[in-house]
């Protein structure tokens, strides 16, 4: 018998059970449709972890405070101010593998602008911040080297700031009050959204100097403490500069063994590994959870499949006593699981394809369908068909003729 | 000549709470091609499974069985279903449509396992749905006919393959006594054609059409009658 001559008698045998043929089908339908969703969900998550990273900047590195260690207990990273404005200028002089540098402190201090105020993210940074995270002002301009030097009271805001004390009209020119210093805005930066750190938008941008001076206070112990300090190496010297900046840092701590470092030291690429295994153990998930309904609807196909064997074991008997085979009655019975799975398949990698648009429209979520997961899933379909279907299968062909031209 | 089917000996033993009880006991009937044969008995007489092997449906439990040259004791089941579909045509009691297929449906079925190409396969069906009389009923499905006109539908069927043997369980059994008559005479056309049908029966008239009534009880042949 022929591919389309068995199709055809399997097709009969489904269309001669309608309601309970799409019931079954309807269980694939959904399993497909939830890999298909859940995997351009996974997928979705992954890219945009990497466009945020990506997004950081460019060859970037960022050196963190190390922790307190006390006999083992460890106080968790940036618990101690290990790292002063000394560092950064010494990274700068000595690390000629490092393009850039910046330094960063953060803060979250009450600002004013006339009737408004909020509690925002101030940080103390360095002139060479825009280039070096790839965040550049949208109107007028960053603060200066000279504005640095000079210790000048500027400020650059973010755009979700400018909504919130500027009620969104232009803020370059104005006044803002930062914990009750007087700052003059002389740029807004562009708009760039919330990453793993927090919200990008809502956060104030001056001079460390003028921090240091007006705003942050010196420690006494440590001097001008830094929270992180950002580094560009240059192109294609990332390691190099890790190694140098690792290095010098040791030399200026006093560190003889790397297990005392009291940094942490992190390059781009492992920021990106670790975005990625984490959205990958996401996808995973996702992808496992949806292959649980996939077994489900797997499962609806057998049952459904054993009940139709049992059900029409009269007519396995007359097509054996008109001359059926063994593998005549196997192939009908496998093609009929097959066809119903295929067919939940088809239906369900459309609906999956609807839903992970919709899902990806309500935008919380950026959805990613790929090809593979869409080939994937057709696989996965025809191999369900074939697995939960070849015992009910097995057991029609298996049947006796006389054992089943008698039932009735 | 060698008969058609060739029967020795043959034993069906089956095996019950550790009794051994013999459906047919040390059996031997030869049957010539073209013959009009009867074979009739109570229930529990064992004709039941004297038709299943000489159907080969069953396997005997000792004996041997020679089909048309065939010997029936070495073939696989995949071959047993070779020998039904290309040498035997069935007619049940209950007829065994395929509710779901059409008349013509139900005919080429045969012809789908024997692998008979498509165009040839409906051609042939026409053919026998005419010759038992039911060319304007091709697209009907079982339900849509009376019993008389799918017992002819399984009649179509069973000579779809063009079989040496027509093998008829209870024929009769399902219908009235006019259809019946018909029936017994469409297989006296048959055998005119030259094919052997062999029919089952516990019914003294439907055997009457036979040409040779062979009586069995308790799993023998107790009388073999040819009629004149």
């Amino acid at each position: 018998m022929g591919l389309a001559e068995l199709f055809l008698i399997a097709w009969q045998g489904i269309l001669s059970n309608r309601l309970r043929s799409s019931l079954t089908v309807l269980g694939i339908v959904i399993g497909i449709a939830s890999v298909i969703t859940l995997m351009g969900i996974g997928e979705g998550a992954k890219l945009e972890a990497e466009k945020q990273v990506q997004a950081l900047g460019v060859n970037l590195i960022y050196i963190r405070p190390g922790s307190i260690g006390t006999s083992g207990v460890s106080m968790g990273q940036g618990t101690a101010p290990t790292l002063t404005y000394e560092d950064v200028l010494a990274i700068k002089e000595n690390c000629p593998a490092a393009e850039d540098v910046a330094a960063q402190y953060t803060s979250s201090l009450q600002i004013q602008a006339g009737e408004k105020n909020t509690l925002t993210t101030v940080v103390g940074t360095d002139p060479s911040f825009p280039d070096i995270r790839n965040f550049h002002t949208a109107q007028g301009r960053f603060f200066t080297v000279q504005e640095a030097n000079d210790s000048a009271r500027v400020c650059v805001v973010g755009d979700g700031v400018v909504e919130d004390v500027f009620s969104g009209a232009s803020a370059v020119g104005k006044k803002l009050l930062i914990r009750g210093e007087l700052f003059t805005v002389v740029g807004v930066m562009e708009h760039k959204g919330a990453n793993a750190t927090g919200d990008q938008d809502d956060q104030v941008f001056i001079p460390i100097q003028t921090g240091y001076s007006t705003l942050f206070g010196l420690n006494l112990v440590s001097g001008r403490a830094v929270k992180s300090i950002l580094v560009q190496a240059k192109a294609g010297e990332d390691l190099q500069a890790q190694f140098q900046i690792t290095n010098l840092l040791r030399l200026r701590h006093n560190i003889q063994s790397p297990d005392g470092d009291d940094f942490t030291i992190r390059t781009q690429m492992d920021i990106l590994q670790t975005a990625q295994s984490i959205t990958g153990v996401f996808a995973l998930l996702l992808g496992a959870t949806a292959s649980i309904s996939l077994l489900v609807g797997g499962i609806g196909i057998m049952n459904i499949m054993l009940v139709s064997v049992t059900e029409r074991t009269r007519e396995i008997g007359i097509r054996k006593a008109i001359g059926a085979k063994y593998r005549d009655i196997l192939m009908q019975f496998v093609f009929e699981a097959i066809v119903l799975s295929l067919t939940g398949g088809i239906f369900g990698i459309l609906l999956g394809l609807g839903s992970a648009y919709w899902v990806g429209s309500l935008g919380q979520w950026t959805t990613v369908v790929t090809p593979s997961s869409v080939v994937l899933s057709f696989l996965v379909s025809l191999a369900i068909g074939l697995f939960f279907g070849i015992y009910p299968a097995r057991k029609a062909a298996l049947l006796d003729p006389i054992v089943a031209l008698r039932s009735e | 000549m060698a008969s058609l089917i060739d029967l020795r000996s043959i034993n069906r033993v089956y095996e019950m709470g550790g009794e051994s009880l013999y459906a047919l006991k040390n059996l031997t009937l030869s049957i010539d091609t073209g013959s009009y044969v009867a074979i009739m008995g109570t229930s529990g007489s064992g004709k039941s499974t004297l038709m299943n092997i000489v159907g080969c449906l069953d396997r005997p439990t000792s004996g041997s069985y020679s089909l048309d040259g065939v010997d029936i004791l070495r073939c696989s089941d995949d071959q047993l279903a070779e020998v039904r579909n290309a040498k035997i045509g069935f007619v049940f009691q209950q007829f065994n449509l395929l509710a779901s297929m059409t008349a013509i449906d139900n005919v080429m079925l045969p012809m789908v396992y024997a692998g008979v190409p498509k165009v040839e396969r409906y051609n042939r069906a026409v053919q026998v749905l005419e010759q038992v009389g039911l060319g304007s009923r091709l697209y009907h499905r079982p339900n849509q006919l009376s019993g008389g006109q799918q017992q002819r539908v399984s009649i179509a069927r069973a000579l779809a393959n063009k079989p040496s043997i027509l093998l008829a369980d209870e024929p009769t059994g399902a219908l009235d006594s006019h259809t019946a008559e018909d029936t017994m005479h469409l297989f006296n056309e048959l055998v005119s054609h030259g094919i052997t049908v062999i029919v089952v029966t516990h019914d003294q008239d439907t055997a009457d059409h036979a040409r040779r009534i062979v009586r069995m009880r308790d799993g023998e042949i107790v009388d073999d009658t040819v009629c004149s």
